[in-house]
């Protein structure tokens, strides 16, 4: 009986153990894709992915993709579904989540302890613009690997004391291949313009379509000379509205919330 | 009874009523509101707007006295049909034009002899000379025409053009705007007022060239101005002794179009420099009268070169006068492509070190 109790006990051992790594300590996968927008071998990488990172980072890094927000909010659902699900390392719950909604087509990523720090308010705007055009767009695995690689060097970054921030974005990749076609493309037009002078060399025959040359010097009388006012039309245009949610923060920082559940947020969303 | 006086709407063009309630003229189509004396002011300039009036008399002329006929001789190319004058003296082997060798002896007869001449001040070496220099610094010249730089002939020819004198009455009016904006807390405004703007006097034109003949291109003998007319002298038969003269074979009254459109141009561009002050200035009615005109007939000295290359030819003009050398030369196409490509290589590669650079740093 006790050797039976302690095997048990040694299996539900190795089977958290097991779970501590693949699992969030909630025992949620960090990747749910309830809208059913990855194929299996796709998700499976994706996880893969998320797992690597999570583990290595000590920072819970979870895709979710629902149908419907059920009447919540992006951001409220998104801090909830991390809240209840027990995502999150250490005391700090450290982890960032990035939840997508077909139905209301938004998109939200919540962060939480060192995710805050992590990822500011900058520096989400960075991560959105990459991996936006893959979203619109309806490639789902794109942006997620897009998301999952950023947080993955915004973490890095963040440990050397500088995360990303307004003042110190990450680095755009070189594209090596736009920049010779670039660069090629604008000699083009620098060539044909030069080319284009060389060639008009060759050239000194044309009309004259003036006779300026043989002006009479001084021979130039104005008798009439009238300005004659006869209307106006004003035109009145409202002026655009001020957008405060536009409005970048110009100090950096992350700016935070607090769920229903209590626990401080950090992020930002969108449509797609 | 004073007349019932109608008005049209200078903004849309509609009839215009009293406003008894606002006390002014206003357009029942477009709601624009005017002053009375604005309306009276612009019908008085539409009023003023006339018709062009450019027509030359071109009957003038001196004939030739028999003396100075006899002692020239006029020479009709077969195979263009460009007709050249010369002394006696000068025997002209092939045509300048065409440099085809047939050239038919004729009698001078039966045109305008010219007022004046420009004689030539630069000699067959100076041409030459030109030449060469014209072919310098030009990247994209076969080299092998350089090199081969076989010029068929070099003539000194005078070439017949008439010259226009005249005093030209201009009348314009332009529709121009000035733009006002400003904002109040809710709304931005654009204010866009419209003025009637005439401009009339008068600008004299002196010795307008048109050139004479219908061989010589019209572009070329163009590319060649100016002129300084004031090295003319009165025409003597003299000045002919070694040079080819050509025979005009388009008349004063056919080149005056010519000038007409170079004396219009001219005359509405300085009259439209005098309206500013504007944002846009739109051109609604012009009209020149010319008046005080004169015609001329003169020679001027015209070096003319020609050369063939590929099967091609190609005409250069001097000015016997002043040196300036003009005539289109040929494109060398693979040097043209080696350039085109080549610079595209060095500058894309010196914009992509560029780019590197600036993602490096």
């Amino acid at each position: 009986m006790k050797k039976r109790a302690f095997a048990i006990c040694f299996a539900l051992l190795v089977w958290a153990l097991f779970a501590y790594s693949a699992y969030a300590a909630g025992g949620m996968p960090r990747l749910v894709d309830w809208a059913e927008l990855l194929s299996d071998s796709d998700a499976e990488e994706l996880l893969d992915k998320l797992n690597e990172i999570s583990e290595r980072q000590q920072t819970d890094i979870v895709v979710v993709t629902v149908n419907s927000l059920e009447g919540k909010s992006a951001m409220e659902y998104a801090d909830d579904f991390y809240d209840n699900n027990g995502y999150g390392y250490g005391d700090g719950r450290d982890g960032i989540l990035f939840l997508i909604s077909m139905e209301e087509r938004d998109w939200h990523i919540s962060t939480a302890g060192y995710g805050i720090t992590a990822v500011t308010d900058a520096g989400l705007e960075y991560m959105s613009e990459a991996f936006m055009d893959y979203l619109s767009g309806g490639d789902y695995y794109a942006a997620f690997i897009t998301f999952a690689e950023l947080c993955d060097d915004y973490i890095t970054q963040a440990m050397t004391g500088e995360p990303y921030d307004a003042d110190n974005l990450p680095e755009e990749p070189f594209d090596i291949i736009w920049t010779i076609i670039t660069a090629l493309g604008i000699g083009f037009i620098i060539s044909l313009i030069v080319t284009g002078i060389m060639k008009g060399e060759l050239k000194s025959v044309g009309r004259q379509i003036r006779a300026d040359d043989y002006i009479k010097k001084g021979s130039m009388r104005l008798s009439e000379n009238s300005d004659l006012f006869l209307y106006r039309h004003v035109e009145r245009r409202e002026k655009p509205k001020e957008n405060n949610s536009d409005r970048q923060s110009p100090q950096g920082g992350s700016s935070t919330h607090t769920s229903s559940s209590g626990a401080t947020h950090g992020g930002g969303g969108g449509k797609f | 009874m004073a007349a019932m006086q109608e008005y049209k709407c200078p903004c849309c063009g509609g009839a215009i009523a009293f406003d008894s309630r606002i006390q002014k003229m206003k357009c029942p189509f477009c709601d624009t509101e005017f002053e009375m004396d604005t309306l009276a002011g612009y019908d008085s300039q539409l009023r003023n707007d006339q018709a062009d009036n450019m027509i030359w008399e071109t009957d003038r002329g001196e004939e030739w006295q028999d003396e100075e006929v006899a002692g020239l001789r006029s020479y009709a190319c077969r195979s263009c049909g460009g007709e050249i004058i010369c002394d006696e003296n000068t025997a002209a082997t092939s045509c300048p034009f065409c440099g085809n060798p047939v050239v038919m002896k004729r009698q001078v007869s039966g045109m305008l002899r010219p007022d004046y001449v420009i004689p030539f001040q630069l000699d067959r070496k100076a041409a030459k000379a030109a030449l060469k220099k014209h072919y310098e610094g030009k990247r994209l010249l076969p080299q092998i025409f350089k090199d081969q730089n076989h010029i068929n002939e070099v003539k000194g020819v005078y070439v017949p053009f008439w010259l226009f004198d005249t005093s030209a009455d201009v009348h314009m009016r332009y529709r121009a705007t000035k733009m006002r904006t400003w904002s109040d807390s809710r709304y931005d405004y654009t204010e866009t007022s419209f003025f009637s703007v005439s401009r009339g006097g008068t600008i004299g034109f002196e010795t307008v060239p048109v050139d004479g003949s219908g061989k010589m291109p019209d572009d070329l003998m163009e590319s060649l101005e100016p002129f300084d007319i004031s090295k003319a002298v009165d025409f003597q038969t003299g000045y002919l002794a070694g040079y080819l003269a050509d025979r005009y074979d388009v008349d004063a009254g056919q080149s005056a179009m010519r000038a007409n459109e170079r004396i219009r141009k001219s005359a509405e561009e300085a009259f439209a420099a005098t309206v500013r002050g504007y944002g846009t200035v739109t051109k609604e009615a012009g009209s020149i009268q010319l008046n005080s005109k004169k015609v001329t007939y003169a020679l001027f000295p015209v070096w003319i070169l020609n050369t063939t290359w590929e099967g091609k030819n190609y005409l250069f003009a001097m000015n016997g006068q002043t040196g300036k050398m003009v005539g289109d030369l040929p494109l060398d196409k693979a040097a043209y492509r080696r350039w085109l490509f080549g610079l595209t290589g060095t500058i894309g590669a010196a914009i992509f070190a560029v780019f590197v650079l600036l993602w490096l740093l």
